[in-house]
C-alpha cells in the first residue's frame, strides 16, 4: 500500500517555457506570480561553499583559490569515499641514543569501504596527524598557468572594447559598472548566451590597468606519437592493477593507467544554492548560511500552498468498466480553502498522457478546513459541520478531507492507467502588501482562483 | 547406517573458547582455543562436520551452515564434506558463509553471503551486503566491495582483532552464561 504514497504517482503540471511535469514536493511556488515553479524555471545561484565531510565554510573567494576542494578532507582515489586518518605506532629511534626506540606515531590514510590505505600507492607515513599529505604536482601546471594569463589579457581587452563601442553609441550616461565584473548575476547579461569569455573577463582584478602583454607559444603538433609497447597484445592483463575509467576520469590531471598510481585527491565541495523566479526575481529559497543548519529563511514551496492530491486506494480496473477511486486532499494553509475539480476538456493540450476516463459530479465545491496545528490539544473545540455530499466525500479528518472519482479505463494494452484533471482553488495571497483601503474595514486579502492540471498514475488494469 | 547415526554429532568446544548459550549449535562442529560465539549465532552442520580453528570472532546472528546444495536431495549418496575455517578469522553480524573452505585471517563483513562453491584464502575481504556465489577461489589480499562487488587487491592483510576478541573473551562471561567446555572423544 505505500507504493500508491510514491511521489511520482501524482503529478502536477508547470506552465513555463516548456511545460514541465512534477511531483508537488518537487515544485514551487511563487507567491507573487502565484504560479508553479520547477527547477527549470527559476535560476540557480550559489550562496555558499561548504565541505560535506568536515562541514567546513569556505567563502567563495578562498574556494575559487582552491579550486573548489576543501584543505583537510581527502577523497578515497579508489571508491570515492572519504579517507580517515588512522594511527599506527612505529619504532623509531631516539635522537639522543641511536640503540634505544621509541614507539612514536605515524598517520597513514584509510579508506572504510574498500580498504585502500596510502601505504597502497607508496606514500610514506607521516608524523601530523593533518596538513602533511600532499597532491602530486600536474606536470603541465606551468602551461596551463600561462595560457589562463594570456587568455584573461585577452578577455580583459575585449571587454574594454565592448564597453567603450557601447558607451560610445548610447549618448546616456551609463554607470561604470555596466559590464559586471562577474558576469551572468543580471538579467541582461544572463539573456545572451554567445557573449565570447564573459567568464573569463570577470577574473582578472586589475581593471583599467594596462598589463603586460603576454605572449604565447603554439602548441607543437608532433608527427610522430609513441609506439605501442610489444608485448601489448599478448600480455595477460591482471585486472585489480588496472583502474577503472571511472577512477581515471576523476583524475583528469594524470589519468594514471595503474592502480599504484592513484593519489588521492582533495574532497570537493558542496554548494549551498538559492533559487530564484525568472520573471519576478523574487526568492523562492534561500537556505541558511551555516552548513550544519538545514533549514531556510526563504522557503517557498509548492506543498505549503497548493493543496495536495494523494491517492488512497484503487479498487481492480477493468477495460471499459466504471470503478471508484479514493482519493485524499490536504490542505496545507490555515484558513478554509474551496477546492472544484473539473474532467478535462477533449481537446486539452496539456491533456496527452491520459488513458482513462474520469467522471467526476459536475459542480462539486469540496470544502477544507484549514490547518490548525493546535485543533488536537483543544478538547473543547467544536467539530466543524460541513454539509458532506455522502456520494463524493468519504470521510473528513481535521484539514484532510477523501473523496471518490469514478474512472473508466479507455485503453485495453499493458501500460498504466493514467487520469487526469483540473484543479481549481482559491488562494490567498498574505505576502501582497494590504493596501489600505478606503473603507478601512476588511484586511483579509482577496481571494484568486488557481487553476492546476492534476495527473494520476493508477496502475494496470487488473488481469 | 547405525553407525552412521551414532558418529560423534555433537559439539566439541575446547578449552579457552567462548561460545555463548543463546548460539544455535547444530552437528557435528568442533570449535578451537580462543574463538568466540556470541549469542544468535548460529552453526548449523547438517551435511556434514564443520570444524573452526582459533582465534575466530562469530557475531550475533551470523549463520554458518554446512547445508546441502538446494537441488540434491538429502540422504542420497553425498558424502559428508568438512567445512573448515582457518584462524582469525571474523564473522561480523548477520553474514551468511556456506563456504567449504576458509583460511586465515578473512574477514566476512556485515550482511554478506558467501556460496558453498567459494573457496577464501587468506587475507580476503568481504564486504557488506556482497553477494559472493561464484565457484571460484578467491586469491590472497582481495578485497570485495561496492554494490557491484568491485575487486581489489589489498597490499597487506586484515589484522588479526587480538584486542576485540581479549575484551570480549573478559567481558562476555559476565553477562552471559557459556556452554561448556567439552573435549574431543567425549559426548556432551
Amino acid at each position: 500500500m505505500a507504493s500508491l504514497l510514491q511521489p511520482n504517482r501524482v503529478v502536477y503540471l508547470v506552465r513555463g517555457e516548456k511545460n514541465i511535469i512534477a511531483p508537488l514536493s518537487q515544485l514551487y511556488f511563487c507567491r507573487y506570480c502565484s504560479e508553479l515553479r520547477s527547477l527549470e524555471c527559476v535560476s540557480h545561484e550559489v550562496d555558499s561553499h561548504y565541505c560535506p565531510s568536515c562541514l567546513e565554510n569556505m567563502p567563495s573567494a578562498e574556494a575559487k583559490l582552491k579550486k573548489n576542494r576543501c584543505a583537510n578532507c581527502f577523497d578515497c582515489p579508489c571508491c570515492m569515499h572519504t579517507l580517515s586518518t588512522r594511527a599506527t605506532n612505529i619504532p623509531a629511534p631516539v635522537p639522543d641514543d641511536p640503540t634505544k626506540t621509541t614507539m612514536k606515531k605515524a598517520y597513514y590514510l584509510a579508506c572504510g569501504f574498500c580498504r585502500w590505505t596510502s601505504r597502497d600507492v607508496g606514500m610514506a607515513d607521516k608524523s601530523v596527524a593533518s596538513g602533511g599529505w600532499q597532491e602530486p604536482e600536474n606536470p603541465h601546471a606551468q602551461r596551463i598557468g600561462k595560457l589562463i594569463e594570456y587568455y584573461q589579457q585577452l578577455a580583459h581587452r575585449e571587454k574594454q572594447e565592448r564597453d567603450r563601442k557601447k558607451l560610445t553609441r548610447r549618448r546616456q550616461c551609463m554607470p561604470l559598472a555596466f559590464s559586471e565584473k562577474y558576469g551572468l548575476g543580471t538579467r541582461l547579461q544572463r539573456q545572451r548566451p554567445g557573449a565570447p569569455l564573459s567568464n573569463l573577463a570577470g577574473l582578472s582584478l586589475k581593471e583599467g590597468e594596462d598589463q603586460k602583454e603576454i605572449s604565447i607559444e603554439p602548441a607543437q603538433a608532433l608527427d610522430e606519437v609513441e609506439p605501442l609497447p610489444e608485448d601489448f597484445y599478448t600480455r595477460p592483463v591482471s585486472l585489480p592493477e588496472v583502474t577503472t575509467l571511472r577512477q581515471r576520469l576523476l583524475q583528469p590531471d594524470f589519468q594514471p593507467a595503474g592502480a599504484s598510481q592513484l593519489h588521492p585527491r582533495h574532497k570537493h565541495l558542496l554548494m549551498k544554492r538559492s533559487l530564484r523566479c525568472r520573471k519576478c526575481e523574487h526568492n523562492l529559497s534561500k537556505p541558511e548560511f551555516n552548513p550544519t543548519s538545514i533549514k531556510f529563511k526563504i522557503q517557498l514551496v509548492a506543498v505549503s500552498y497548493i493543496p495536495e492530491v494523494r491517492i488512497m486506494s484503487i479498487p481492480n480496473l477493468r477495460y471499459m468498466k466504471e470503478s471508484q477511486v479514493l482519493l485524499t486532499l490536504t490542505n496545507p494553509v490555515e484558513n478554509i480553502t474551496h477546492v472544484s475539480l473539473a474532467a478535462c476538456e477533449e481537446d486539452d493540450p496539456d491533456d496527452i498522457n491520459r488513458t482513462a476516463q474520469v467522471i467526476l459530479v459536475p459542480n462539486t465545491q469540496l470544502v477544507l478546513a484549514g490547518k490548525d496545528a493546535a485543533a488536537e490539544y483543544d478538547e473543547l473545540a467544536e467539530p466543524q459541520d460541513f454539509q458532506d455530499d455522502p456520494d463524493v466525500v468519504a470521510f473528513r479528518k481535521s484539514n484532510k478531507i477523501g473523496f471518490f472519482i469514478k474512472v473508466i479505463p479507455q485503453k485495453e494494452e499493458d501500460t498504466d492507467v493514467t487520469v487526469a484533471f483540473k484543479m481549481r482553488h482559491d488562494f490567498r495571497n498574505l505576502a501582497a502588501p494590504v493596501r489600505p483601503s478606503d473603507e478601512g474595514g476588511d484586511a483579509a486579502a482577496e481571494a484568486i482562483w488557481l487553476t492546476h492540471h492534476v495527473e494520476l498514475r493508477l496502475g494496470p488494469l487488473a488481469p | 547406517m547405525a553407525d552412521k547415526l551414532n558418529t560423534q554429532k555433537s559439539v566439541k568446544i575446547a578449552a579457552g573458547a567462548v561460545v555463548c548459550v543463546e548460539s544455535e549449535i547444530r552437528g557435528d562442529v568442533t570449535i578451537g582455543p580462543r574463538t568466540v560465539v556470541h549469542p544468535k549465532a548460529r552453526i548449523i552442520a547438517e551435511a556434514g562436520p564443520i570444524v573452526i580453528g582459533e582465534g575466530n570472532l562469530i557475531e550475533e546472528q551470523a549463520l554458518i551452515i554446512n547445508s546441502y546444495p538446494e537441488n540434491i536431495m538429502p540422504d542420497s549418496e553425498m558424502e559428508p564434506k568438512t567445512m573448515t575455517i582457518g584462524i582469525n578469522n571474523v564473522f561480523e553480524v548477520g553474514c551468511v558463509s556456506q563456504a567449504l573452505k576458509i583460511g586465515d585471517n578473512n574477514v566476512i563483513e556485515s550482511k554478506a553471503d558467501v556460496g558453498r562453491n567459494v573457496i577464501l584464502t587468506s587475507g580476503c575481504i568481504i564486504g557488506a551486503f556482497c553477494q559472493v556465489n561464484t565457484c571460484e577461489v578467491i586469491p590472497e589480499n582481495t578485497v570485495i566491495y561496492g554494490s557491484g562487488c568491485m575487486r581489489r587487491v589489498q597490499t597487506e592483510r586484515p589484522q588479526p582483532q587480538t584486542l576485540q576478541l581479549d575484551f570480549l573473551m573478559k567481558i562476555l562471561p559476565n553477562y552471559h552464561h557459556l556452554k561448556k567446555t567439552v573435549k574431543a572423544g567425549q559426548t556432551s
